[in-house]
């Protein structure tokens, strides 16, 4: 009996391993003897220019092979005129390799300049620029600014958010039900909001090579299912211990809050790294009003379960208001100093990932809480609240 | 356990921020490790760099293991190198040329550094040889269509219907012999044209085609200009300009002429897309032949403007020694490749012989 336990175990395996074992053989056959056969068509180069940053004389552009070959870049041109230009490493890019070119310039601020280059096969690539503006020299200072920011724009506007909590703690239930859906409302709109800022990155600065679109929904999945997963360990556990389960909620919306927040730090420090300064203080004052709302979303949960007070309540406000809003304060200096599209179409997707996810979870929780219900006025009206709400104030941004 | 998760967490937090502090403050220290290489460019700048550098013209100042750019195309051996021909003498005495041309389509050639790009060519290059006659001589073209497309060549000048290169298409592995009497006198184009014909001119099928007077022009450093340019990306707008095909060439490799000798350069302009050229000439003036069909100047100027095919004789002495820029005056040509340099050496032991014969 057990024998043959075991050869059936065997067998599962083998049969488990045969199909690779012809899918290796498959590919064996086409890169090897098969590939004259499947040598048709022509593939093109293709280079992408991902960043542009204007320095003391000088115009420092990132540059990506994205295209199906290796690639050599050979000549860096300016408004189409040539230009002498420094490339590091060196020229030769493999797929999606990146390099530096360096163009000595004397550039004038605010102005228009469209940067091209040259491959070896004499096809020129191109980036317009709308108005040069200097790049960011990381110093502590500039630190220091946009940690300020991000504290103005991150935590602060969420802990006056959290002030909400005395005033929905002595709301009626329907009420209640109306803020939990409210801020269901809230999120829903800021995942939208990072959808769409993900697409408008990718399609703006990401070559086609990359997939943009199916990139940002891959990762929103992946992002959502992962806090799916994790959450519901986290509620799991929340039950049987001393963590109340609307402090879980809370935590995890504050997660979810805080990656957003993190995609709001990057479009400010890119705001301000692209020199659109004025910009960037509407963003600031735009961020500022949204997200207090953001604290009534992590109010919300708290106010109903154990009845927390004094300090301890102090203290895990606290923690929460930290963990959705200080992710800012990271996201500016990245966006300032460091940043990259593709780290930043990552984290925006990542971002409304875990807002799904929080949604989902406030959504169950109304109805656990509630009659089993999702359609009452109450949480209809709050969705709906919610939304509008949060648009009417991303009219300021 | 849960104390040691906190020291954990110290423990990382001071980590990252002592490392970021390192970061701030050493930053520079941690680049100027990285060696630095020195360049100079084409618009006479210096580049440091740890990598390479992408310029059509550059030489360095450090790293002697850094050699110049180049390109196979040798255009200063272009620019004084005239084709006469096989020579034979007709029982009637008059002078016959022969001359073989053949022409492909599948060469590639770096049209600036590190820039390949497929040209078609007459004998292998562009501009196609240059090819020179004396007025009623017999010159005869045994010409060869190696290419996979058809072609022709078609001479600016005077000669029989036949002769001209329009109609009678040579397909690939074709032949064809071009026999007319040389005529006028003067500086033509000679270029392919088969349909689509601004695709067979732009990819190189020209060149130029100079009919001597009997009685000869005075003695010079003769020189032939081929203004053209190469739409390396088919957007119907050249990426290069040039005198002679390699852009900058003449700025890194400036020509070398004497003070007080005559200059003649032959100059055509094949440049498509663009509706004008220009030539100017720095600290000087030259004097003007329209086609070179005259003997006798027609401008006193140091600016000409060409449309396409235009071509004619220029010819000027420098007194001065020293670097001496020529460039189009279309600027946009210029920055693109379409300039170059006079290198004008002392000519001391030699009087100005050139000037008694060819005053004016």
């Amino acid at each position: 009996m057990e024998l043959d336990n075991k050869s059936s175990k065997g067998k599962i395996i083998v049969s488990g391993i045969i199909p690779f074992a012809f899918l290796i053989l498959l590919m064996a056959y086409i890169f090897g003897p098969g590939s004259d056969l499947l040598d048709f068509g022509i593939p093109l180069p293709e280079i992408t220019m991902e960043k542009v940053d204007f320095v003391d004389s000088e115009i420092r552009v990132t540059v990506r092979n994205t295209g199906p070959i290796p690639v050599e870049v050979v000549m860096a041109d300016i408004n189409d005129r040539i230009q002498p230009a420094a490339i590091e490493p060196d020229r030769f890019l493999e797929r999606y390799e990146t390099a530096l070119v360096i163009i000595p310039f004397e550039w004038n601020e605010a102005e228009p300049y469209i940067i091209g280059l040259t491959i070896e096969d004499g096809t020129r690539f191109e980036k317009e620029i709308e108005a040069a503006a200097p790049a960011l020299e990381p110093s502590l200072e500039l630190v220091g600014f946009f940690a300020m920011i991000g504290t103005y724009v991150g935590i602060i506007p969420v802990m006056i958010g959290l002030l909400w909590l005395p005033f929905i703690r002595k709301i009626s239930k329907n009420k209640y039900h109306f803020f939990l859906a409210l801020t269901a409302g809230l999120l829903l709109f800021l995942g939208i909001d990072s959808i769409e800022e993900a697409l408008d990155v990718s399609e703006e600065n990401l070559a086609g090579s990359f997939n943009g679109a199916l990139l940002v929904a891959t990762v929103v999945v992946l992002s959502f299912l992962g806090l799916h997963y994790s959450g519901e360990k986290l509620i799991r556990r929340a039950a049987s211990s001393r963590i109340a389960k609307p402090t879980a909620i809370a935590l995890m919306i504050s997660i979810g809050i805080g990656l957003h927040n993190f995609g709001e730090g990057l479009a400010i420090g890119a705001a301000v790294g692209l020199g659109s300064i004025a910009f960037s203080t509407f963003l600031i004052v735009g961020f500022a009003l949204h997200n207090t709302t953001e604290g009534i979303a992590i109010a919300a949960p708290m106010s109903r379960g154990k009845a927390l007070i004094g300090k301890a309540l102090i203290v895990k406000l606290a923690g929460l208001g930290l963990i959705a809003g200080a992710p800012a304060i990271f996201g500016a200096w990245v966006g300032g100093f460091v940043y990259s599209p593709f780290t930043s179409v990552i984290f925006l997707a990542v971002g409304a990932g875990a807002i799904f996810q929080v949604i989902i979870t406030i959504l169950r929780w109304i109805r656990e809480e509630g009659d089993k219900n999702l359609s009452s006025a109450a949480v209809v009206s709050g969705f709906a609240a919610g939304m509008l709400i949060m648009y009417l104030t991303s009219i300021l941004v | 356990m849960k104390k040691s998760r906190s020291r954990i967490m110290i423990v990382s937090i001071s980590v990252i921020i002592a490392m970021s502090a390192l970061y701030f403050t050493f930053t520079e220290d941690i680049i100027a490790q990285q060696e630095d290489n020195v360049f100079v460019t084409h618009s006479g700048g210096v580049i440091k760099t740890t990598g390479e550098i992408i310029d059509p013209v550059y030489s360095t100042l450090l790293d002697p293991e850094y050699t110049e750019s180049t390109v196979e195309f040798d255009a200063m051996e272009y620019l004084r190198e005239f084709n006469y021909g096989h020579v034979s003498q007709l029982p009637d005495g008059t002078t016959l040329r022969e001359f073989t041309i053949i022409a492909e389509d599948d060469k590639i050639m770096e049209v600036s550094p590190g820039v390949f790009f497929n040209v078609w060519t007459f004998n292998g290059t562009v501009p196609g040889p240059t090819i020179r006659a004396t007025e009623g001589d017999l010159v005869r073209i045994n010409f060869i269509n190696n290419g996979s497309k058809s072609h022709t060549m078609h001479f600016h000048g005077i000669h029989p219907a036949e002769m001209d290169g329009v109609f009678e298409i040579v397909g690939p592995g074709g032949k064809f012999t071009y026999e007319f009497e040389a005529g006028p006198v003067g500086i033509h184009p000679y270029h392919c044209h088969v349909m689509p014909l601004e695709e067979h001119i732009v990819r190189g099928l020209y060149g130029v085609y100079i009919v001597d007077p009997k009685e000869g022009r005075p003695a010079a450093d003769e020189m032939v200009m081929v203004l053209n340019g190469f739409d390396t990306d088919f957007d119907t707008e050249n990426n290069f300009y040039a005198a002679n095909s390699i852009p900058f060439y003449y700025q890194n490799n400036p020509i070398q002429i004497n003070t007080n000798e005559l200059i003649r350069i032959y100059v055509l302009n094949m440049v498509e897309f663009d509706p004008i050229n220009n030539l100017h000439l720095h600290g000087n003036l030259y004097n003007y032949y329209p086609t070179g069909t005259s003997l006798v100047p027609t401008f006193y100027t140091d600016m000409i403007t060409l449309s396409q095919t235009e071509r004619g004789i220029i010819e000027f002495e420098y007194k001065y020694p020293g670097k001496y820029l020529f460039h189009a005056h279309k600027v946009e040509f210029s920055e693109k490749g379409w300039i170059g340099i006079f290198q004008v050496n002392d000519n001391l032991d030699q009087k100005p012989q050139t000037e008694i014969e060819y005053g004016t």
